[in-house]
Order: structure tokens, then C-alpha cells, then sequence
């Protein structure tokens, strides 16, 4: 085990955390198409900081602050990825891993790309879509290597069997899954009408049919957990947040929904309605990450009747 | 497991962005409009007895006052036109601008439908200028090909988007001192919105038709459509407002070098248009935390 590699991968986490953030202001401010170029706005990647002599740089203004600023940190995060991608071959024992790096890699650049055919067709609603759903998909992608390099998941832990009929494990995955979809389905509200358009009826129902969903199926994970294995930090903590993190987002929808029911009326996108709405889109996707943390965990530690005497180790 | 785990993830990244690429490619270049036949029809030929369509649009009620923008975002906005608010009711002395006022259907004197007669295509362009970080006019027509010459007069970065739904969407952007740029819409579309995505506030809407039966309503709410043939037709006034604006049909016959008049009123009934419709809305409403 390296800590310098684990610790990194936070750092690649966090960075797409934020990235997520900043993408999600994108679309808040309806700043996708604030310049028509892409890879470069104007020709230039950096910005004009004239106290740094910066004086043919990008002028940061208006909604180009947002587009671009998004593409400085997308930018930043792709680095990082290969950055961490080279130290798991170098420091990273387990094949699997160093796989997932490579896999992480390949993500960053089809979202790169992505991102890039939104700004050239003019955002098309399919395109769009799956470019705020791979960033989640990414996203989960640096947690789980943030997991998989960690001293609580490298540590020995011994099996828990399992005798339920229903596994635990499954109705993690059921969870993850759920959340996932309705991470798509969210990603395709947002990005079907702009701050100054209503959203539409069907998909905004949908959505509210999602998190119905998302609540029932990730509170049952967390309370059962809380239930049958109420000494277990490593479950029950991943599951604690992530019904924290529930509460916080079913809150936070219903916030979003009032601020952007009036959004279409104001002669700007306001800040009420962007700050909630990114929050949105943020707790989401940690929720997402959270359940596929705890998830990972529930594979690590929970078996079966058949393989109980069977130990999680590092190897797995 | 975590290997079959990645290979999982893989094809799903791969998947997805396979969908993405297909999709994008298989857009369709406009839209769902009928392509505007650039021959076939009868040429219209004047003869001398056109009249013109005349009339002035009332605001009744109390308009709702204009919202201000914030231009903190980008200085230039704010230096340039530091009272920059919403234009989307102009009233002044009871009377409104920016009313788009057109022709939609109707026939000649002699029986023959407007529709099946073409009409030459201007050949100098209508001018839409960025200008204090706002669009001047607001309400514009042109006729379809009709090049539209684009300017930016701001010490700021527009990007101009049309999006239309018959005529492909079309971005550009346009830093200061550039060169103008010329656009122009190949379908009939009333109206197509125009945005910078740059400045959120800006907007504009460019009436298309394939005729030159047009008109927008002046400050004082007046306005002409010059050059029409004698003849009964449907005319609109279409006034910007809620998801797709808000339209008054009145049928009017025109005489033989004669005026025909029609006043069209918005107000309340139009800002009650101007609220997303029912169908629009979701289904859940807080109303005690709703605008009105």
C-alpha cells in the first residue's frame, strides 16, 4: 500500500467534485454557448490577468467567466488523472487497480470530448445529457480508486455471512443503480430547457418518481445496515452519510424546484436560483458516490452463507 | 469481481459516448418547418392598387415595470448602459412597442391565396446591433434569405445564438471591433428567439416570413404594412411573453389603394398569457412562494 497514491486519488476526487460544480454553474447560468469556439475561446486558453502581465489572455466576463473557468478545471483534472494514472504504475502492486486508473483516463478524455461536440452542435439534449452523466460516472470512477487505495479497504477484515434472504449487497447495487438513473434523468431536466424556459412536465415527474425511488431503496439499505450491523464503522458510516446526504438532497430538489418554477420570469439567472440548483446537482452526485462507496464495502465484508469462513483481504 | 467491475464501467463510458456521437450526427440540419421553396409560386407583380395595413397596439392595464439588470458580471454592460432593465413590455402613454404585426394568411382580391405568390427577397440586409449590452431592435422581420448583418457596437464579447425550432440553430461569436457577420434564416418562423449566452438578459426576436407583409410597432405603438394587394387576410400581432409570446388574430380587407386598419390591445389578458400555461407548468405548485 502507498499513501502517497491513496492521497492523490483523493486529490483527483476532489478535483472532480469540484469540476462537477463548476459545470453544473455552466448550465445554471445557460453559459454553455457563451463562446463558439472550442477546445481554445477566442484562440486562447489562459486568462487575461493584467497584475500578472496576462494581457492577451481570455477576459473573463459575463458568462464566459463560467465556460471557461469550466474548461480551466476540466483541463486541470484531465493532468491530474494522468498524473494519477502514472503513479498507480508506478506504485500500485494490484493490476486491477492500475486498470481502473487507465479506465479513468479513458473517462476524462471522452468527457473532454463530449464536452467539446456539446460547444459545437450548439448543446444538442442527447449530447449534453450523457456529458453531465459521464461526469458522474467519472466522478464515481476517482472515489472508487480513492477506496480501493485506502488503508480501511487494504486493511484484513474478516467476512460477515450473511443468512437474509435478501442480500445486502444486492440492494446496494439496486440503490447505486437507482440513483444512477435518476442522476440520467436529472442530467436530461436540466438540460431540456434553459434557466428562462419551463421545464417539462413529464421529465420533471419522472424525476420526482426517481428520487421516490432513490429514497426508498437507499433508506432501506441505510436503516438495514444500521440494524444488522450496528457495531461496523466501515458499513455503517458510508451509510449514515449517504442517508444524510438523501435527506440533504430531497430538501435540497424541493429548493430547486421553487427557485427554477419562478427562474423563466427574472430577467437573469439568479443567484437563489443557480446556488440552489448547483447544490442540487452537487449533493447528487455525492450521494451517488456514497452509495457506491458503501456498496464497494458491502462486497468487501458481506458473504454469503457458502464462503463465510473465507477473509476480505487486500487481494480481492 | 473488480476486474469484471471495470470492464463493466468501460463499456458503459463507451457505450454512452458512442449514443452521444450518433445522436449528434444523425441531427437533423433544421427542423421540423417545411424547407421555403426558393422558386415555384407566381411571382407577385405589383399593380399599382396595393393599399397598406395600418393601425396602433394599446397597452390596457398597468404594465408591469421594467426589472433591472444586473450587469456586476461584466463592466463594460454597466458602463455603457448603466439603466439596462427588461424590454419586454415598452409602454409608453398607454401604447405598446415591439409588436410584431404580420400577414398570416388570407387571399387577393382576384381569389388567389397570398401563399402561392412569391416574393423577392430584399437584397439589402436588416441590421440587429449589440449595443449597451442589449439588442437594438428588440423585434425584428426579415424575409426568408433575407441576409441579417449582425454588429457589435460594445466594448464586450457577444456570441449571437439564434434558436429556432424550423431553422438550424447557429452560434457565433463576435468580439468587440470585429467585423460584422452576416446570418440569414432559410425557413418562415414567427418568432425565432435570439440570446447571447454571453449576457444572459439580451434578447431578441426575428419574425421570418416569405413575404414582406410585416411590421413592428413603433414607441407609440403604431404602426404600417405598406404594399399589400387588395384583398381579406388574417392578420397577427404577436407580442413576446411566457414560452412562446402571446398572438392576436384580426381578420381586416384591404382596398384598393386604401388603408385597412387594425388596432390590436395586449394587457392583462396578454400578461396572463405571459404566465407559463397549465400545461406548461409541473403539476406541483407552491403558490404562496409563486410570483404574480
Amino acid at each position: 500500500m502507498n499513501r502517497g497514491v491513496h492521497r492523490f486519488a483523493l486529490l483527483v476526487a476532489g478535483a472532480t467534485f469540484f469540476l462537477i460544480i463548476a459545470g453544473a454553474l455552466v448550465t445554471s447560468h445557460d453559459a454553455g454557448l457563451a463562446t463558439s469556439d472550442w477546445p481554445l475561446t477566442e484562440g486562447r486558453f489562459l486568462p487575461k490577468v493584467e497584475s500578472l502581465g496576462i494581457r492577451t489572455g481570455v477576459n473573463m466576463v459575463g458568462n464566459l467567466f463560467w465556460e471557461h473557468g469550466h474548461r480551466m478545471v476540466a483541463t486541470a483534472v484531465g493532468l491530474l488523472t494522468i498524473g494519477l494514472v502514472v503513479f498507480l504504475f508506478v506504485k500500485e502492486p494490484r493490476q486491477w487497480v492500475r486498470r481502473l486508473g487507465v479506465v479513468a483516463l479513458v473517462g476524462v478524455v471522452a468527457q473532454g470530448l463530449l464536452g467539446g461536440l456539446t460547444v459545437k452542435l450548439n448543446l444538442p439534449l442527447v449530447v449534453s445529457a450523457a456529458h453531465a452523466t459521464l461526469a458522474q460516472l467519472f466522478f464515481c470512477t476517482t472515489v472508487s480508486l480513492a477506496v480501493f487505495t485506502s488503508p480501511s479497504w487494504i486493511k484484513e477484515r474478516p467476512v460477515i455471512e450473511e443468512q437474509r434472504s435478501l442480500p445486502l449487497r444486492y440492494l446496494c447495487v439496486a440503490a447505486a443503480t437507482a440513483i444512477f438513473l435518476q442522476l440520467i434523468i436529472g442530467a436530461t431536466l436540466r438540460h431540456s430547457a434553459t434557466w428562462d424556459q419551463p421545464l417539462p412536465t413529464d421529465l420533471l415527474l419522472t424525476h420526482l418518481g426517481g428520487a421516490i425511488a432513490v429514497t426508498l431503496l437507499l433508506g432501506s439499505v441505510a436503516l438495514v445496515i444500521l440494524r444488522r450491523h450496528p457495531g461496523d464503522s466501515f458499513l455503517t458510516r458510508p451509510a449514515k452519510v449517504a442517508l444524510s446526504l438523501l435527506l440533504l438532497q430531497l430538501f435540497l430538489g424541493i429548493a430547486a424546484y421553487i427557485t427554477r418554477v419562478a427562474s423563466p420570469n427574472d430577467p437573469q439567472p439568479l443567484n437563489p436560483m443557480v446556488g440552489i440548483t448547483v447544490a442540487h446537482v452537487a449533493c447528487g452526485a455525492l450521494v451517488f458516490a456514497t452509495t457506491i462507496v458503501l456498496t464497494l464495502r458491502a462486497f468487501k465484508v458481506l458473504r454469503s452463507s457458502a464462503s463465510s469462513f473465507e477473509f476480505a483481504t487486500a487481494e480481492r | 469481481m473488480f476486474i469484471k467491475q471495470t470492464k463493466v464501467w468501460l463499456i458503459l463510458t463507451i457505450a454512452l459516448s458512442l449514443l452521444a456521437l450518433a445522436s449528434a450526427c444523425s441531427k437533423p440540419e433544421g427542423g421540423k418547418g417545411e424547407p421555403t421553396p426558393t422558386t415555384g409560386g407566381t411571382a407577385y407583380t405589383p399593380t399599382g392598387k396595393e393599399g397598406s395595413v395600418t393601425g396602433a397596439i394599446a397597452y390596457t392595464g398597468t404594465p408591469p415595470a421594467p426589472k433591472k439588470i444586473d450587469t456586476s458580471a461584466d463592466p463594460a454592460c454597466g458602463s455603457k448602459n448603466p439603466n439596462l432593465s427588461t424590454e419586454d413590455n415598452v409602454v409608453t402613454n398607454g401604447k405598446l412597442a415591439n409588436v410584431f404585426v404580420y400577414i398570416k394568411d388570407g387571399s387577393t382580391a382576384d381569389g388567389k391565396k397570398i401563399a402561392e405568390f412569391t416574393f423577392a427577397t430584399p437584397s439589402t440586409p436588416v441590421i440587429l446591433d449589440q449595443n449597451g449590452c442589449h439588442y437594438r431592435p428588440h423585434v425584428l422581420g426579415a424575409m426568408v434569405n433575407q441576409d441579417i448583418q449582425i454588429t457589435n457596437s460594445d466594448p464586450t464579447t457577444h456570441n449571437i445564438h439564434f434558436t429556432p425550432k424550423n431553422n438550424p440553430d447557429w452560434n457565433q461569436s463576435q468580439p468587440n471591433g470585429a467585423p460584422p457577420l452576416m446570418h440569414k434564416l432559410t425557413r418562415s418562423e414567427v418568432l425565432v428567439p435570439v440570446k447571447c449566452n454571453q449576457h444572459p438578459w439580451m434578447k431578441a426576436y426575428v419574425g421570418v416570413l416569405k413575404h414582406p407583409f410585416f411590421a413592428v410597432s413603433a414607441e407609440d405603438g403604431s404602426y404600417t404594412i405598406k404594399g399589400v394587394p387588395p384583398g381579406t387576410y388574417t392578420v397577427i400581432a404577436w407580442h413576446e411573453g411566457g414560452a412562446t409570446g402571446a398572438e392576436k388574430p384580426m381578420t381586416v380587407t384591404v382596398p384598393a389603394n386604401g388603408t385597412a386598419k387594425a388596432d390590436f390591445s395586449f394587457g392583462e389578458a396578454a400578461a396572463a398569457a405571459g404566465r407559463p400555461s397549465l400545461e406548461m407548468m409541473p403539476a406541483l405548485e407552491f403558490p404562496m412562494l409563486g410570483r404574480h
